[in-house]
């Protein structure tokens, strides 16, 4: 923690290259928007998202560029809020002038920048963090693609996942906004289907003191395991501080929010210990996430692993692609682009393979991008099928097991 | 659990806890609106600069978070006053509207300046948990919260102390009566001005602290907490101290018993709406009075 505290001087030198760049607008270049919230409650994640983005962009400039100019990720913050996730989509899309977006990253802020602002102006969206079922259905005017898996699946995972350990009795707590809200619903229908029981079902509003008074009516109803569908270095991390402290509950069931480093550094491992079950979306295990970790196992450019990292690269590369396939900036023809270049049939392109992917859609042949996280293969409501994985702390460590495919 | 115990641990120690906070905050919000007749609306983020400062004094010398309080609170009070000599003295003879938005503007930078040197991450000052204590058997206490409880009440003791005992605390209620007559009677309100920063930037600087050991350490933490503040100063009355104090402990139990099941079963009101308490005690008070339980005359 103490090296990630005190570091303006590597915030000045991190700044001043964007300060260049600011000022010295380059002749051509291709303009890609991140919308992504870089503060506020799921900073902490998605600055690693972030990274990954950036990654994939260095990696393609390194290659050659798209459509042989160079590329530039212009980040616009959200604060993970829909009100500034809208402010930040119109400012990418309408002031910087973007050619297509990647993001945004909390649901809540994906759901109205979507169908407000990039739907109505065509502008594709790639989402490498949201998982809310209500994207599924949105009207976004064919614009918004996303990488990770619904949250309908993850919600019937995690219900499959505690009946197959005999839990049958749980109490359920989520956060107030469409990401808490979507997985709780699916989790509650999947959960009440296979025989179990809800014992105490409460939604929380996120930023709070103390959520002593909902965890105490939470308990009553005499469950020994917390469903907790929030976010680790938020809400989740208060309501798990606090139900320790009490001793409430024996275990927390919990999803992809609250694989965060804030979480477990800030309550401790030793506290934990074998008292999580938790889920994550993650990344297929095959050829192409072996080589997604040889290009990036070491790097510093973000933390390998961490939780939408490899989805955050994807995210990054299917845009590229899409625009490379499109030939231009158009903002129509790059949205047409997508299922191109990512949906079989094709030839196989993976990370790490820009310049051959540029060579063969150069030479018209059809490409089928299979990335780091998955062979993402977009259905009509631009979803992708999921693979998921169960998390726990055990012996002071993070232990991920191998993954489970589920739904498509 | 027996349920007057759950209703004590559960609900009166987390509601009379968070008051406090609440309290803290309110005391420095009306105590300016006292003096300066503009509603600081930077002083949430105040609080947050208080709360990454002891975290510097936590992190630097590992200092126990009661420890780091005069740290946050010197740093704060400078800040306070640098802000005031930049930018609100600048504009004190414009309406009260320009340093009310100017201080949108304050907030604004502070946040920003926070998130720039530390990072956006949330943070914590004593890492792990701390299990519960029984006191007299059988109620369940944290530590923290009878630390937070009892600094509460001296701050306001000595506040109280301040405001009747002292010259300057004369001239304080002086000036917050009335500015024009405090001024023929010889009262420096420059003086005055710049006291009232430094005590309304300390007790925010130790709401902060308090706000970020009870929970975690975060750039918007005390701008989040502007409007439970904000409804705490009006429901005692804009520029009431022992007003706001009253404000912040009402509030914050309002918050927390709303949500008991005084009717049996259920929850009376959902968790979810703690949020709306505060904000629909703050427009009743607004509409129907509007100078707060103690204010006197309308201004």
């Amino acid at each position: 923690m103490k090296n990630r505290r005190f570091h303006p001087t590597a915030m000045t030198a991190m700044a001043l290259p964007l300060i260049v760049a600011l000022a010295n607008p380059a002749a051509a270049e291709i303009r890609i928007g991140s919308l992504s919230a870089l503060t506020g409650p799921a900073a902490d994640l998605v600055k690693q998202v972030f990274g990954a983005e950036q990654a994939a962009i260095d990696e393609i400039n390194q290659a050659g560029g798209i459509l042989g100019q160079q590329v530039r990720l212009i980040p616009a913050d959200t604060a993970c809020n829909a009100q500034v996730g809208v402010d930040a989509a119109n400012k990418l899309i309408n002031i910087e002038q973007v050619a297509a977006i990647i993001g945004g990253t909390c649901s809540g802020e994906t759901i109205p920048a979507a169908s407000n602002v990039a739907g109505p102006a065509g502008v594709l969206m790639v989402s490498p963090v949201s998982t809310s079922p209500e994207i599924t259905n949105l009207n976004d005017r064919g614009v918004l693609f996303r990488v990770v898996p619904s949250d309908n699946f993850q919600g019937v995972y995690m219900a499959r996942l505690l009946l197959s350990k005999d839990i049958k009795k749980v109490a359920l707590t989520y956060v107030n906004n469409d990401y808490g809200v979507g997985l709780a619903e699916a989790f509650r229908a999947a959960f009440v289907a296979g025989g179990g029981q809800i014992a105490g079902d409460s939604v929380h509003e996120d930023k709070k003191e103390s959520y002593r008074a909902e965890l105490a009516t939470l308990a009553s109803g005499g469950a020994e395991t917390l469903v907790l569908f929030a976010i680790g270095d938020s809400s989740g991390l208060t309501i798990m501080r606090q139900s320790l402290e009490a001793g409430l509950f024996q275990r927390f069931a919990v999803a992809d929010g609250m694989k965060v480093s804030a979480l477990l550094e800030g309550i401790g491992t030793e506290n934990l210990e074998g008292r999580i079950i938790g889920s994550v979306p993650t990344a297929a295990v095959g050829p192409q996430s072996d080589r997604f970790k040889d290009l990036y196992g070491k790097t510093d450019k973000f933390t390998f692993g961490y939780t939408f990292t490899a989805q955050g690269y994807d995210a990054a590369m299917i845009t590229a692609l899409a625009i490379e396939k499109a030939g231009s900036t158009d903002r129509r023809a790059i949205l047409n682009a997508v299922r191109d270049v990512t949906n079989a049939p094709g030839e196989v392109v993976g990370p790490g393979d820009w310049a051959k992917a540029v060579s063969l859609i150069k030479a018209g042949k059809d490409i089928n991008y299979s990335g780091a996280a998955g062979d993402h293969e977009f259905d009509g409501n631009g979803d992708v099928g999921g693979v998921f994985s169960e998390w726990t702390v055990k012996g002071g460590e993070l232990v991920v097991s191998p993954p489970v495919a589920a739904g498509n | 659990m027996d349920q007057a115990l759950m209703f004590v641990n559960a609900y009166l120690i987390p509601g009379l806890v968070s008051g406090s906070i609440y309290a803290l905050g309110a005391i420095g919000l009306t105590l300016l609106f006292g003096v300066l007749r503009f509603t600081h609306f930077a002083h949430g983020d105040v609080m947050t600069a208080g709360a990454y400062l002891a975290l510097a004094g936590v992190g630097l010398f590992g200092l126990h978070p009661i420890m780091a309080l005069p740290l946050a609170m010197a740093g704060t009070s400078l800040l306070c006053l640098g802000i005031n000599h930049f930018f609100y003295a600048p504009l004190m003879k414009r309406p009260s509207l320009v340093l009310t938005i100017s201080s949108f503007g304050v907030a604004l930078m502070i946040r920003a300046a926070i998130q720039l040197i530390y990072g956006v991450e949330s943070q914590y000052y004593v890492r792990g948990i701390q299990k519960s204590r029984e006191v007299f058997g059988t109620f369940r206490i944290v530590d923290r919260h009878i630390w937070i409880g009892c600094s509460a009440v001296a701050l306001m003791l000595a506040l109280h102390l301040l405001l009747t005992r002292t010259r300057l605390g004369k001239a304080m209620r002086a000036v917050s009566d009335s500015p024009d007559l405090a001024r023929l009677t010889g009262i420096s309100t420059t003086t005055v001005i710049r006291y009232t920063w430094v005590i309304g930037g300390s007790l925010a600087a130790v709401a902060g602290v308090f706000l970020g050991w009870d929970g975690y350490v975060h750039a918007n933490m005390g701008w989040d907490q502007l409007l439970p503040i904000s409804a705490a100063a009006i429901l005692g009355g804009l520029g009431r101290p022992y007003g706001a104090m009253v404000g912040g402990l009402v509030i914050g139990m309002a918050e927390e018993l709303s949500s008991y099941p005084w009717l049996g079963g259920d929850a009376l009101l959902s968790p979810g709406y703690k949020t709306g308490v505060a904000f629909a005690i703050m427009v009743a008070m607004l509409i129907w009075r509007p100078n707060g339980l103690f204010g006197e005359k309308v201004r």
